[in-house]
């Protein structure tokens, strides 16, 4: 019995030749005289050479190679567009402190602006005097509040 | 395999032509390994299609202190996991199974015929899948068991049992199965 039970453990071994020398020797031999493991042994053996004769698919030579292609470059195009897309926001979202900082720019100036004491005169008296021409003047005359 | 690295060299230095002849030399075992371990399945060729194209991603990255086909192979094993995990479907609905063998449309001859045609990919489908895979790397990639405990990174006596497990559960699987078409 006990050694049935070895036989047992290595017989799945034994019939992928996965066991050599001493082991498979005993093997060998107690199959011989046991009728229970033999009778376990050629019901493995029918399993396997039922494996061994299991439908085997194949695919047609360049079927396989010409769906990888398609698929390799659609995401590779996938991924190019991603890129893209993904630059283009990014540089939007470097760009986006710009405005801002125009909008932000011109309201302080224009406070400044309105703030500033400007003696009303025309530009053509401005000019005339040789004075220096403030900020708040130029500005003036760029918006359209000096005259 | 000095083929394999020739052709891996050929496709990192740009050459696609280095992995269409991977392709075309493996694309049938893989088939074959994915076909068995999850049966006749419309998604067959996608897995196999993902599974080429995981190599072709990574094919750069490849380290050589295993062959090529060890890795590929272990790449499929996986790639078929995350399939069936994805589906949810490790182990055959057994209520379907005896639902088709006793389906009564048709004369019982073909029946029969059509049902003893496909009783080994029924019983397959049966056996828990880590016990499958191993079986299946042996009786129908031919792989021995050194291969197979590098392909599902496990040791040989692991294998050896795994193998064991299955073939049992086989026999018992066919035994039930050819019971109901007697
Ligand atoms: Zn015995």
């Amino acid at each position: 019995m006990k050694e049935c039970e070895r036989v047992k453990k290595l017989l799945s071994r034994y019939l992928d030749e996965e066991i050599t020398g001493i082991d498979a020797a005993f093997v060998k031999q107690h199959l011989d005289i046991c009728n229970i493991c033999n009778k376990e042994y050629l019901e493995f053996l029918k399993v396997k050479q039922l494996m061994l004769k299991k439908e085997r698919k194949s695919l047609p030579e360049d079927y396989l190679i010409s769906l990888l292609k398609e698929k390799i470059t659609s995401r590779q195009y996938a991924e190019e567009n991603i890129s893209w897309l993904t630059g283009l926001s990014n540089l939007s979202r470097r760009l986006i402190p710009i405005p801002i900082a125009a909008i932000v720019l011109s309201v302080v100036f224009l406070i400044v602006v309105s703030g500033q004491k400007i003696t009303a005169y025309s530009l053509d008296e401005h000019i005339l005097s040789g004075s220096q021409t403030t900020t708040g003047m130029a500005l003036g005359v760029i918006l359209g509040t000096q005259n | 395999m000095n083929e394999d690295i020739f052709s891996i060299e050929r496709f990192i230095a740009g050459d696609a032509e280095g992995f269409e002849i991977l392709v075309r030399k493996y694309q049938n075992r893989t088939l074959n390994i994915v076909y068995s371990l999850i049966g006749q399945d419309r998604e067959n060729e996608d897995i196999v299609q993902e599974v080429f194209l995981k190599v072709y991603h990574s094919l750069g990255s490849f380290r050589q202190n295993c062959q090529f086909s060890t890795w590929l192979y272990r790449i499929t094993v996986n790639t078929t996991y995350d399939f069936l995990r994805k589906r949810k479907n490790l182990v055959n609905d057994e209520i379907a199974i005896e639902k088709s063998i006793s389906s009564n449309d048709g004369p019982v001859e073909v029946l029969v015929k059509k049902e003893k045609k496909t009783m080994l990919e029924k019983a397959l489908a049966n056996i828990p899948l880590e016990y499958r895979t191993a079986l299946v790397l042996k009786d129908i990639e031919g792989f021995d068991y050194k291969q197979i405990a590098e392909i599902l990174c496990c040791r040989i006596g692991t294998v050896a049992s795994k193998i064991s497990r299955a073939r049992q559960f086989l026999r018992g699987e066919l035994l039930r199965l050819e019971e109901y078409l007697k």
